[in-house]
């Protein structure tokens, strides 16, 4: 095997915790190679080690065999690698030409005297940026705004930007936790024809199943320490799993059947806009009752973010009616909505769902610091608010230094499990859940979804949001599929299979298109 | 999991020591990167290294040294802490508050009118009413841009700069005509009300003759008494000594009477014998107490309170503070209206404690309220950090003359001094690059200040 990266022995330390530990990783040329473990093992920060963003405490870096240092990302890319990281990094208000060159700009008519005070070329970029997107299938418009494209289109906007930029190495940070399964797979493809152009990969994922479909060899990570790399054909799910976490993981949860109960939440004929005024919501109408889990299976983008949004009043409702137990809250702000007893695990945790230079506790209480215990008049009790964040990261095993960390420097699952965590412990009548174990290792994923089984068995009436059909499958009762905007079809979570659905979220109903 | 050291760690507070560390060592470097460079100019322009030392000697001297050196160094920081807090508490909301010279302007010219409106209100109504009255002035002044871009989304920076020209020439305006004092030849408005001063450090003793002073002095006393032993039960270790929140109350009760009673039979004998401020022509006055009142109470509300939380939210992730409930308009008319407010508060101080004449004259021109951009920049929008902050800009105003007469060096330098400290923070990779430091790239990004433009 030659080797087109060597790392030995990468230790990183950030304030409280050991986050890279004597850490030894090898990429093999033309392979992809998959890494995986716990949410806060490593894995990020191993990453923007060999790609110049930190720089480690001990190690070092081999590349083709010749020690190197990375200095930053700017060194990294001359050195042929590139990252598409797990949180985007994309100017939003700037085209998808203009953020694929920004720092590789390519200029017309500059000359000595003006250095690269010259126009940019943007023809030719656009060119090889077509030429590149044809090349791997990476469907890209050159000339539309990042802010206006679903997270998939981003994403290959990303890789796009690194293959621009001619990355030998290319490093994919959790691609897949935002791609539906159909995404993931052309996103495979796409990974193989950069193997068979002698490039070569190093891909994270939390989702075993991928590991099995595209990887060469898997690595894993726990605590900070590399625990080792077998390969796809040596290993089962349940064998990388307790690699991962050291214990076994119960990959199908246990759950009774569901008694539900008084219908909590009821969505009359309701319609609702995105910003570019397309009706994305089309005459929906469902309900769920107390005790049960309603999920709702679609392909991401066809208005499931929007009706969340509407039901929470993040969003103007169009026409038709929402009932949460008997109160009409169809034009409601967010606080009355969340006063009626409705709790909400957005789908976008950077923009929704945290304040990043919040500290942890902060945030565990972002929807209720107004409230008895945490505020006595207008003054917070910051010592309750201490008290109900160490409970919490006790309780959903938040991996942080200490409750006064902010939340952008935890790694991307633990955030979202302080996100799960505000929102589940609160008594409420209403859960709504989207996409709530995006990210999540195996671990805590069966775990989040006993928490949401015993909300249900309280008698919390839980509307599920989710593009994982397996997630679907394991926790819904009743099964509801979105597509283009309109509920197809609410189907017994017992009858229903996997192919069923999978044609329902294609659009196909009983044979014919809708 | 060995890697998740210790939850709620004990290292907490040496870490909190850390952080602060981490958070001076810029400002301070910027300072003496300014200054160093600051040198580097004088020699060049004077064209004799020798200058240097001349010029800076002189500016000591003139900041602290020389006779009322430090007490006028103290006359120009205190409007400098309230204008700067009201910059400061902008910033905390996501909001450039570019109007504090305006609101600053409004403050001035309330407190002149309200001031001169009243000849036997006692101070201890009146005094109050004033500052009410100049806070509330500035507060419609920074609510104006706040309303607009609550509800149209018109940029603020645009709109309070905008209000300042509209407040120069009301200001102009009213002074020359509605507020006028006939009775002088300058261009000025009607003395205010001795009562309505902001008591000259000197006058104290005299005050407090009157007894209706010395209840308002003792008032004054009690109510910072009443906060600060609430503070001690709740928040220090004197907490442990009480069993009951009856005790707690007991206590703060108690302290507050014993404070306002001693301070309202002793203090006037007590300033009577032993004073330190005798020289009449110093300018120092009681808002030298206001001013570090007025931080705590802004860091108080941003850091301790349910307003504070709502303001930062909006300020940090207007969508996760929609999310949350929190009603984002309303905030962004709060924190302009606060602001504005406190920038009124400093333009009170500049008549009823500073100015001459004890009124607004037609040419009267601060400046306070762009300097105080800087200084809420050095602090990184700390409102703590701004009575230092403030108090550096304070001792350069000052010592600039000094500096002037002995060097010859233009006092104009100063203003490149302050100019070039607020490049260095606001660009702390240029101080980091300049003095070798290691990169901490990973460290979390800081926050930023404002989000630019647009929403
Ligand atoms: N910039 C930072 N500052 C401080 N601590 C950090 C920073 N980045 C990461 N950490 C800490 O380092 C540890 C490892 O984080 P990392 O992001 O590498 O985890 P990960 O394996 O990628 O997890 P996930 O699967 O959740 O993305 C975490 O405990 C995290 O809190
Ligand atoms: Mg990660």
């Amino acid at each position: 095997m030659t080797f087109a990266l060597q790392a030995h022995g990468i230790t990183k330390k950030f304030p409280g915790v050991l986050a890279n530990d004597q850490v030894n990783f090898d990429l093999a040329r033309g392979e992809i190679h998959g890494l995986l473990g716990e949410n806060g093992a490593g894995k990020t920060t191993l990453m923007n080690i060999l790609y110049g963003l930190y720089q480690p405490d001990a190690g070092e870096i081999l590349l083709d065999s010749h020690a190197t240092q990375i200095t930053s990302p700017h060194d990294a890319i001359q050195q042929g690698i590139g990252m598409v990281h797990q949180h985007f990094m994309l100017v939003p208000p700037l085209t998808v030409i203009e953020n694929i060159i920004l720092g590789q700009e390519s200029l017309r008519g500059a000359t000595k005297f003006l250095g690269r005070l010259a126009v940019l070329d943007r023809a030719r970029a656009a060119a090889r940026i077509r030429e590149l997107s044809h090349q791997y299938g990476l469907e890209v418009d050159p000339d539309a705004r990042v802010q206006d494209l679903p997270v998939g289109a981003q994403q290959r906007v990303e890789i796009v930007k690194a293959l621009y930029r001619d990355a030998k190495i290319l490093i994919l940070d959790e691609p897949t936790a935002v791609l539906t399964p159909q995404e993931a797979d052309d996103l495979f493809k796409i990974m193989r024809g950069m193997i068979e152009q002698g490039r070569s990969l190093i891909f994270i994922t939390h989702k075993l199943r991928e590991m099995f479909a595209v990887t060469d060899r898997v690595s894993v990570m726990r605590g900070g320490k590399m625990v080792g790399t077998t390969t796809p054909q040596h290993a089962t799910s349940e064998m990388l799993a307790e690699m991962m976490v050291g214990r076994k993981v119960i990959l199908q949860i246990e759950k009774s059947p569901a008694h539900p109960n008084a219908t909590v939440l009821q969505v009359e004929n309701l319609q609702v806009e995105d910003e570019r005024h397309a009706q994305m919501v089309d005459d929906v109408s469902f309900f769920v009752r107390a005790g049960e889990i309603l999920g709702i299976a679609g392909v991401q983008g066809n208005g499931q973010r929007e009706l969340v949004e509407a039901l929470t009043g993040l969003r103007p409702v169009g026409a038709g009616k929402i009932f949460v137990l008997a109160h009409d809250v169809t034009h409601k702000k967010p606080r009355q909505v969340i006063e009626y007893g409705v709790a909400h695990v957005p789908e976008d945790r950077h923009k929704h769902g945290l304040v990043l230079t919040f500290p942890v506790a902060d945030n565990l209480v972002l929807c209720t610091y107004y409230q008895s215990p945490f505020a006595r008049g207008i003054e917070i009790d910051a010592a309750q608010v201490a008290r109900e964040a160490s409970k919490l990261v006790g309780e959903f095993d938040i991996r942080t230094p200490s409750t006064r960390t902010n939340v952008g420097s935890l790694s991307g699952g633990n955030q979202q499990k302080v996100i799960v965590a505000r929102e589940l412990d609160r008594p409420v009548k209403l859960l709504i859940v989207n996409q709530p174990t995006r990210g999540l290792d195996v671990g805590s994923i069966e775990f989040i979804h006993r928490r949401i089984v015993e909300a249900r068995d309280r008698g919390t009436a839980v509307l599920l949001v989710s593009a994982e059909l397996d997630e679907i499958l394991s926790l819904a009762d009743r099964i509801a599929v979105m597509y283009k905007g309109r509920l197809l079809e609410t189907l017994d979570a017992k009858i229903a299979t996997r192919e069923q659905l999978g044609l329902l979220m294609a659009g196909v109903k009983e044979g014919a298109h809708v | 999991m060995s890697n998740v050291a210790l939850k709620n760690s004990p290292n907490d507070a040496r870490s909190a020591f850390a952080k602060t560390l981490d958070a001076l060592s810029n400002p301070l470097l910027a300072i003496l990167l300014a200054f160093v460079l600051g040198a580097v100019i004088i020699a060049i322009t004077s064209g004799n290294i020798s200058t240097v030392p001349v010029a800076y000697i002189g500016l000591i001297e003139g900041a602290f040294f020389k006779t009322r050196g430090l007490s006028e160094s103290l006359v120009a920081t205190i409007p400098y802490v309230l204008a700067s807090l009201a910059v400061a508490l902008g910033f905390k909301a996501g909001l450039f508050n570019i109007g504090v010279e305006g609101q600053f302007y409004i403050g001035s010219l309330t407190a002149a009118a309200v001031g001169a409106a009243f000849h036997d209100l006692p101070a201890l109504i009146h005094l109050p009413l004033v500052l009410i009255a100049a806070a509330l002035g500035g507060a419609v002044w920074g609510a104006i841009p706040g309303i607009l871009k609550a509800k149209t989304g018109a940029h603020e920076v645009i709109n309070t700069i905008m209000m300042n020209y509209i407040a120069y020439r009301l200001t102009e305006f009213l002074v020359s005509n509605v507020l006028r004092d006939k009775a002088s030849s300058a261009v000025q408005t009607i003395r205010i009300s001795p009562n309505a001063e902001l008591w000259n450090m000197a006058t104290v003793p005299a005050r407090l003759t009157d007894p209706l002073n010395a209840i308002f002095i003792a008032l004054l006393l009690a109510i910072t008494t009443f906060f600060f032993a609430r503070w001690l039960v709740l928040r220090t270790r004197v907490a442990a000594r009480f069993q009951t929140a009856a005790q707690k109350r007991a206590f703060t009760t108690a302290l507050t009477f014993m404070v306002a009673l001693a301070a309202f039979f002793f203090l006037p004998l007590l300033t009577q014998t032993v004073w330190p401020w005798t020289d009449p022509y110093d300018r120092l006055h009681i808002g030298l107490f206001l001013a570090p009142a007025a931080a705590v109470s802004v860091a108080w509300l941003l850091n301790k309170t349910t307003i504070g939380f709502e303001l930062r939210t909006v300020g940090a992730n207007p969508s996760a503070a929609q999310y949350a409930g929190i009603n984002i308009g309303k905030n962004i008319v709060l924190a302009m209206a606060l602001s504005g407010a406190l920038a009124g508060l400093a333009g009170a101080i500049e008549v009823l404690g500073v100015s001459i004449c004890r009124c607004l004259p037609l040419f009267f021109s601060a400046g306070y309220g762009f300097d105080s951009i800087a200084i809420a920049l050095l602090a990184r929008a700390d409102a703590i950090g701004i009575l230092p902050s403030s108090f550096l800009f304070g001792a350069l105003r000052n010592g600039a003359d000094l500096m002037e007469l002995r060097s010859g060096v233009s006092k104009h330098v100063i203003s490149l001094i302050q100019a070039l400290v607020l490049l260095f923070v606001a660009a702390p990779a240029i101080v980091r690059y300049l003095t070798r430091q290691k990169t901490k790239a990973d460290a979390v990004a800081d926050v930023p200040l404002t989000r630019g433009w647009g929403r």
